[in-house]
């Protein structure tokens, strides 16, 4: 072997490893976030004045009535179903009337519809009820003990994550056989933007946790590092950049996806600050449905069209895709806190918002971001609601929909001719990409022909498949890092939605439950439909895989939807507390 | 709270339906990835050198090699010519070929590195076949230029050692005129005959007529037949080569007499005859080394009596192919099943693996009884009828055909049979376009072609 074989042979053994290190990193993130979750034991009790009975306060949020389904059940048949809502903010505890039909009464006095805020010994009598609220210390209560888990730092996490992408860097600047230091640039700036995060939020903000972060870093970072094995097709006669040169204009597209991360993170940090304040973000809901319908207004009025969707916006420079964003701005109006979901059962606003967002992404033409709206409506829906009769309501309004769709646009049916028949396609439009997919995925083999050198992607030559690294980017890992590391990628943001359930009665508001479950479904969704797009499982539709795929508006929009699971974590909004009055709460986890 | 986390359990639901599209797409990838990775537009591999391994013969001969210049075939025109159909051509538009359909294989695809090559060169696989180059290029050139097929395999092994299908073209240099010409010399050139084609049998369909009637008509070997050259049914004459008077069964079979098998199917009816062809593999296909044949065709369902006559002698809508008729000689000759024939030794995969050829089940289309008694008339067919010259000691029982086409066109000759020999164990099937009698077209290409290859058995 001579020594051009043996560096292949070194960065296929370093292949191997990256899967190995990826679920590695994986696996301690969710389990250090499952070391960290508040085991099942009360935060507060309530006991009956007349009964002495102790009545658990397990959550945050607390429906306080009569129905079964509510969390502090009162057999008490003066009382409404569900009467008031006991709830901690950030200033202490509170109590709500929902209105009940008695009133809700704290020490005598009727609780206005504002609430009233109630501290350890005050009494809270719903209907002939009187509960008095009592700290876990003076009240204890028997709770089943619970094995402590030990978790790994979040700084050996955070290595570990910069190891894997020193293996990703050392595959970019070998790949197609040429060494190119162009990648340790982005490499570089990968480390400043997640060690700075780091410091950050542990050191300055004293947060504890950072899993959700790392995560977010470890999929970045594959994804940035696998754009800088692409580069654009050199003009005629334009020299190729140096083997020792740092920086040239053939890596545009990763320098604007490692600045689309630093944006992401601006995002995220700036909607972990503004969900703090609960009734801020109540405040601003018809606010933000409002600047959404103006945008999308926006969208139509000056995007141009390309590639039979109209969703992008030109501002000279930089073009965004204006739905990115609106995505949040849906998490945000359709979420809800437990006092609101009691009082205003209907979902008509959120009903009447979503419509026009769909029908503004029809007239966009962007139908897989539709069906993406559509199925983050069904999730809030179904949270707010409970309601099997209108999740049954929208499907049958959707296929209504489709169906009209078909009949008066029957051109929309030719988009999906090719598919489940790519291989009748192989040189038409119907089926040139999927089956590119399909034959470069398996060229790849389980761990991948190494960063730049795969053709899907194009690699230094610059001559990619058409939406090689957004739409087909699944290809792109298959071919390039492995089959293994793509289902790994893919397999992170599934394991994402299913931690977006198992948080979701331990975060501090139901507001934070449905948006984490909303933004993790829609972050799943969106990654079948690229994956499976593309693979010609389900027709191609064109959106981009979470993360993964070039394009700034939907790199920085991720990490704004990341914001939303952070969120839903408890610990990321007691470290602040805990510094802000530390012994505010002994019997909680202030932290 | 506690509704909302019993509501938020429909995130489940997506993470389901992702699992479920997910295990779909990898059973996907595992199953049909070769066939994904190696096409003509994948980039990894140019055009011409796709396919990197080698094809050999039984006996090692290589009969297709790559090198940097790419794909390089047999040295001898005429070998390459006799196993284009079988080996296959560059442009892979020959699809029951080995270059096609282990085309993965050559061109060192495998499941774990794709055709990624982290060791160094690509390691392709090599496939191996069954056939034997010299006795193909005797049958190619025994066809003299006809179109057709010949076929010759060992019924103890199933394994096949001549596969010939015409018309042929050089693969190495494949001729100008291939796509431009218009005389139709060319016709049919991508398609293997012996695997992919269907011919009217003529009276090699006699020998389903007499499965029939041995197994329906317990007097058989007692009744005689009278041939007057001509015979009216259902008011419709069925017509005789020659008129050949009183005969027995054996000498009818012998004397091929048309009006003597026309008046047995008719006595057997159509549901019976049905019954015989459908057990005999008629409209199923064979798999052959993976690769699916033409079915055979018998149908006369509600056909009337004058139809079925003719159908019991192998016209009407009759059609069979070559494969088909091959296996069923392999079954009268080994007790009424034979072993599945095959034409594909071992492929040795990208890895060094060394993989058998597709695993071979038996076709049982007969009692042991019945082939005895079939496999005794077809003797007597060589012996005391046709002559033994053309099968010299080789104890060859057959059946010739001849199966009118019409349109103008010389009948389609046939001949199908087997040598009785322990020590022979070989069956065949050669089929000649407009090649007029079997005796005269088929039955001599066959004769070169089980000479030269008992020769193999010395």
């Amino acid at each position: 072997m001579d020594g051009k074989a043996w560096l292949d042979a070194g960065l296929f053994f370093l292949r191997i490893l990256l899967p190995v290190l990826t679920v590695g990193v994986a696996v301690g993130c969710f389990h250090s976030m499952k070391a960290g979750r508040r085991r099942e034991e009360p935060v507060m009790v309530l006991e009956d004045m007349v009964s002495k009975k102790r009545i658990p306060v397990l959550y945050w949020e607390n429906s306080i009535g009569r129905s079964k389904s509510c969390d502090v059940v009162v057999a008490d048949m003066t009382a409404s179903r569900d009467h008031a809502v006991l709830m901690r903010r950030e200033s202490g505890w509170i109590v709500k009337d929902t209105e009940s039909k008695s009133g809700t009464r704290v020490n005598g006095k009727k609780v206005d519809p504002e609430g009233k805020a109630v501290l350890p010994g005050d009494v809270i009598t719903v209907g002939s009820t009187s509960l008095m609220l009592k700290r876990t210390t003076e009240a204890p209560m028997r709770v089943p003990k619970q094995r402590r888990l030990h978790a790994a730092s979040p700084f050996s996490l955070m290595m570990w994550v910069t190891v894997i992408q020193v293996l990703l860097l050392l595959q970019a600047c070998f790949s197609s056989g040429a060494f190119s230091l162009l990648p340790v640039l982005p490499f570089v700036g990968l480390l400043v933007l997640e060690w700075g995060l780091y410091v950050y939020s542990i050191h300055h903000l004293n947060r504890v946790s950072f899993e959700l972060e790392t995560l977010g870093f470890l999929l970045s970072g594959i994804s940035v590092l696998l754009l800088s094995g692409m580069r654009t097709k050199p003009q005629e006669g334009q020299a190729l950049p140096d083997m020792l040169a740092l920086v040239d204009g053939s890596m545009k597209e990763t320098y604007v996806q490692l600045a689309a991360v630093f944006l992401g993170i601006l995002l995220f940090c700036f909607l972990i600050w503004f969900m703090n304040d609960l009734d801020r973000v109540m405040r601003w809901r018809l606010g933000i449905a409002v600047g959404a319908i103006l945008l999308f207004l926006a969208n139509l009025v000056l995007a141009k069209e390309s590639n039979g969707a109209r969703n992008w916006i030109s501002l000279g420079f930089i073009s965004i895709q204006p739905s990115e964003f609106i995505k949040i701005a849906f998490v945000f109006v359709g979420a809800s806190t437990l006092d609101r979901l009691q009082t205003a059962r209907n979902l008509s606003g959120f009903i009447f918002f979503s419509a026009a967002c769909m029908i503004f992404l029809f007239l966009m033409r962007d139908f897989g971001t539709a069906c993406i709206f559509f199925v983050t409506f069904l999730v809030i829906a179904f949270m707010r609601s409970g309601s099997i009769r209108t999740i049954f309501l929208a499907l049958a309004a959707a296929g209504l929909g489709a169906f009209l769709i078909l009949q008066f646009r029957p051109y929309v049916l030719s988009r999906f001719e090719g598919w489940r028949h790519v291989w009748e396609y192989v040189n038409e439009s119907q089926g040139y990409q999927q089956v590119r997919v399909l034959s470069y995925s398996a060229s790849g083999g389980l761990f991948g022909l190494g960063i730049g050198n795969g053709k899907l992607g194009g690699g230094t030559s610059g001559n990619p498949v058409f939406a090689a690294d957004s739409d087909l980017v699944f290809g792109m890992l298959c071919e390039e890092l492995g089959l293994i590391m793509a289902v790994c990628c893919v397999c992170l943001l599934a394991a994402l939605a299913v931690y977006a359930r198992s948080e979701s009665t331990k975060s501090r508001s139901t507001f934070y439950s449905i948006c984490s479950c909303a933004a993790a479904s829609m972050l799943l969704f969106q990654a079948c439909l690229n994956v499976f797009g593309s693979t010609d499982v389900l027709p191609l539709t064109g959106v981009t895989l979470p993360f993964i795929s070039a394009g700034g508006s939907s790199m920085a929009a991720v990490w704004g939807m990341l914001a939303f699971l952070k969120a839903a974590d408890e610990r990321t909004y007691a470290a602040r507390r805990s510094k802000a009055k530390a012994p505010a709460r002994k019997g909680g986890y202030g932290r | 709270m506690k509704t909302t986390g019993a509501r938020s359990l429909i995130v489940y639901v997506f993470s389901v339906a992702f699992a479920a599209g997910l295990l779909f797409f990898l059973g996907e990838y595992m199953i049909n990835g070769g066939q994904w990775a190696v096409q003509p537009f994948n980039k990894h591999i140019s055009q011409g050198t796709a396919l990197t391994g080698k094809v050999l013969d039984r006996n090692g001969e290589v009969l297709a090699y790559s090198t940097e210049e790419g794909r390089f075939y047999h040295e001898d025109p005429s070998v390459r010519k006799a196993m284009l159909h079988s080996v296959g051509d560059t442009a892979g538009y020959i699809s029951t070929s080995v270059q096609y359909s282990y085309r993965a294989e050559l061109a060192g695809y495998n499941l774990f590195t794709g055709l990624g090559t982290p060791l160094g060169d690509r390691t392709a696989g090599n496939v191996t076949l069954t056939l034997d180059a010299d006795l193909c290029k005797t049958a190619y050139e025994a066809m003299a230029g006809r179109k057709g097929a010949v076929l010759v395999c060992d019924y103890t092994t199933g394994e096949i050692l001549c596969m010939v299908s015409t018309p042929s073209f050089d693969p190495q240099n494949p001729p100008e005129d291939l796509f431009t010409d218009e005389t139709g010399k060319y016709e049919g050139v991508y398609l293997n005959n012996a695997l992919s084609g269907t011919y009217t049998p003529g009276s090699i369909f006699k020998l389903v007529t007499t499965t029939a009637a041995i197994e329906n008509i317990p007097d058989l070997d007692s009744r005689t037949f009278t041939c007057q050259g001509s015979q009216l049914i259902n008011g419709n004459p069925i017509t005789c080569t020659q008129v050949h008077g009183t005969q027995s069964f054996q000498d009818a079979l012998g004397n091929s007499c048309n009006i003597a098998f026309g008046e047995l199917a008719v006595e057997l009816g159509n549901d019976t005859m049905m019954n015989t062809a459908r057990s005999l593999g008629f409209g199923s296909s064979l798999s052959i080394s993976g690769i699916s044949t033409a079915k055979s065709h018998y149908d006369v369902e509600g056909a009337s009596p004058d139809e079925l006559a003719w159908s019991g002698i192998g016209q009407f809508t009759d059609q069979v192919n070559p494969a088909h008729m091959l296996s069923l000689m392999c079954a009268v000759a080994s007790q009424g099943t034979s072993v599945e024939p095959s034409f594909v030794k071992s492929v040795s995969g990208g890895l060094g693996l060394n993989l058998p050829g597709m695993a071979s089940k038996g076709n049982s289309y007969m009692s042991a009884s019945t082939a005895n008694r079939l496999q005794e008339y077809m003797r007597s067919n060589v012996r005391d009828y046709y002559g033994e010259s053309w099968f010299p000691g080789l104890e060859v029982c057959a059946k010739t055909g001849t199966g009118e086409v019409g349109e103008g066109k010389q009948p389609t000759g046939w001949v199908v049979g087997f040598s009785s020999r322990a020590d022979l164990p070989l069956a065949f099937a050669v089929v000649v376009e407009e090649g007029g009698y079997g005796s005269q077209s088929a039955v001599p290409v066959a004769g070169a072609v089980m000479q030269q290859a008992a020769a193999l058995y010395k």
